[in-house]
């Protein structure tokens, strides 16, 4: 407020809100540059340039210590080759099998449970459902790894008392990448009954009154009225979600088994991180970055392209 | 939101509505089972970390005096506060002006910046985490605040998007009376838009700070050090040196949840409100 003078400036002459680029003076013509200046700097510096550098360091070989140098497909050739790749590529696949089910079924058997019978305790469920969404990953680890300690942890204590043998858990292969999924079915679950109640409550209402007054019983509405006009956005939001996923997964197997045991909960993902900065391969880390993107951009544009040919064809699904 | 009307179903068996219950319960039960026994047994004794009694009795703060004096526990939840906020913070204003940008002045190349947005949402982070580690390091910024907040502004596509889709909404006449009446492109930002735009920032901004404060890989990157990172990474940090049964750990553990469960048991509605605005686009 230093230096006040009789003048009175009746407009303050920098935009106050946005982080202006450039000193003062907004006209009309800049405006639109000036507004999305930030935002677009931001995408440039920290999503365009790294992407196109990681295009550029697929064709490297590259440690970051000593020099690069440009070997071409050679990063793409071998990383191809890859048994481990490989494998990551098969249990990726099998992780989405895994989750699919509980990304569409559970969520929804339960959102159709919880939308038939509204009322406060429904709002507590609702409301327990989706704790996991928000709950940090590391807490969650934690928590999973303690109850599944193989020699005193509650569970195998449990199963040991009703007689049956308990597993070793994350330390055996053939389980470890289920609780892998156990433990990301929590957000999975909790986000897709919220996203389907919301669908289910954009549903035409007359045409439930209409059934009822026709005598139907609420299996029956469910069966016809709901399942005709929710089955292929599930189907879709499901797949959709499984894509999301991927990360949760990720950061699980990041915090809890590193890829083990023997390689059992690896993915694509983890590969790739692995790669970058276990084997400081930059090279061929970032050819498989390519490779992944190039393969998520397909699922994710084909899911994309099927839900709008949903939402053009019967409308009252989400949105 | 999910306002839903009661659709008046005939009375049923009690049976059936039993079964509905017991089956919702199993599957909260189940997904919440291990929080909920980590916070049982954090209140025991730590010699008494095995006891299968639900019930912490006898009860003991041993595990959290353990965790608060051994971990920099408070330092670390203050990393993530300050990331988690600022970096919020940022990508809001940051995207704000993009939206305002893309409603108000209707550029010619409006269509490139929403893809080029969307585009960014849903880029797996590892594509780029490579190169943007060696830009920050670049910049001196590992172990550093500058480094764990600067950097997710690679996230703002998402904010930039939802932000857009609210401003959409509001009606062409009240941008177009304020150009009308001689507002300046910033005044009409901050009298028209920006109170208008509330409760839309509140949601946005509810959904960044979720996704930042639970955001693992980065500052495992960038700040690898105790002292310097994030709860999430720093978690991990410790179970590394404590291994998986230390009492302290389950400690912290619970110590970096209970915020996050008092914030949710307030604003539970807002919260789930500000997923669904997401998902749903």
């Amino acid at each position: 407020m230093a230096g006040v003078t009789l003048e009175p400036t009746p407009v303050s002459p920098t935009p106050p809100a946005p982080p202006a680029q450039g000193g003062c003076g907004v006209r009309a013509r800049s405006g639109p540059w000036v507004y999305s200046a930030p935002a677009i700097l931001s995408l440039a510096t920290w999503v365009y340039v790294p992407m196109v550098a990681t295009g550029v360091a697929s064709l490297l070989d590259w440690d970051l210590i000593t020099p690069a140098r440009y070997v071409g497909v050679a990063n793409y050739r071998r990383l191809l080759a890859d048994h481990d790749f490989h494998r990551a590529i098969w249990q990726t696949g099998w992780y989405v099998l895994m989750m699919l089910p509980l990304a569409t079924v559970v969520p929804l058997a339960l959102a159709i449970t919880l939308w038939l019978r509204p009322g406060r305790v429904s709002s507590l469920y609702r409301a327990l459902l989706f704790l996991p969404v928000v709950l940090a990953p590391a807490a969650n680890a934690v928590s999973w790894q303690f109850v599944l300690n193989p020699l005193q942890g509650i569970t195998n204590t449990v199963l040991a008392d009703l007689g049956l043998p308990g597993p070793g858990w994350l330390n055996d292969p053939s389980w470890a990448p289920v609780v892998i999924v156990a433990m990301t079915t929590g957000k999975i679950i909790g986000l897709n009954t919220l996203l389907f109640s919301a669908s289910l409550s954009a549903i035409d209402q007359s045409t439930i009154e209409a059934a009822r007054v026709d005598g139907a019983t609420s299996w029956e509405i469910v069966r016809h009225v709901i399942a005709a006009q929710l089955i292929r956005p599930v189907a879709l939001l499901g797949l959709l979600c499984v894509l999301l996923a991927g990360q949760w997964v990720f950061t699980n197997v990041a915090l809890v088994t590193q890829g083990g045991p023997n390689g059992a909960t690896d993915n694509v993902y983890y590969r790739l991180y692995t790669y970058a900065f276990t084997f400081f391969d930059t090279g061929t880390a970032a050819a498989a970055a390519v490779v992944i993107t190039v393969g998520v951009a397909a699922g994710y544009v084909l899911v994309r392209l099927a839900i709008g040919r949903v939402r053009h064809a019967d409308a009252p699904t989400a949105g | 939101m999910i306002a839903v009307r009661h659709v008046g179903l005939r009375p049923r068996v009690a049976v059936a509505a039993t079964g509905r219950h017991a089956a919702i319960l199993i599957v909260i039960i189940g997904l919440l089972f291990p929080l909920f026994w980590v916070a049982v047994t954090s209140l025991r004794p730590a010699n008494d970390l095995f006891s299968t009694s639900p019930i912490p009795w006898p009860m003991s703060v041993e595990n959290y005096r353990d965790a608060i004096f051994r971990f920099p526990i408070g330092t670390m939840l203050l990393n993530t506060a300050i990331m988690a906020i600022a970096a919020t913070l940022l990508q809001v204003t940051v995207a704000i002006g993009a939206a305002y940008a893309l409603v108000r002045f209707r550029p010619r190349w409006g269509g490139a910046v929403v893809l080029l947005a969307g585009a960014a949402v849903v880029i797996p982070p590892q594509m780029l985490i490579i190169p943007q580690f060696l830009i920050a390091s670049h910049l001196g910024w590992r172990d550093t605040y500058l480094g764990l907040i600067i950097p997710q502004l690679a996230a703002c596509g998402l904010p930039i998007l939802l932000l857009r889709e609210y401003l959409v909404d509001i009606p062409t006449s009240l941008l177009e009376a304020s150009i009308m009446d001689g507002a300046r492109p910033a005044e009409t930002l901050r009298l028209v838009v920006l109170p208008l735009l509330r409760p839309a920032l509140a949601a946005v901004s509810i959904l960044v700070f979720v996704n930042t404060w639970n955001e693992y890989l980065w500052p495992t990157l960038i700040a690898p050090q105790v002292n310097h990172t994030t709860i999430q990474a720093g978690l991990q940090l410790l179970g590394n040196q404590e291994g998986p049964t230390s009492g302290a750990l389950l400690a912290a553990a619970m110590i970096t949840t209970l915020p996050v469960l008092a914030v949710y048991a307030i604003a539970s509605r807002r919260i789930t409100h500000a997923f669904l605005q997401s998902g749903i686009k």
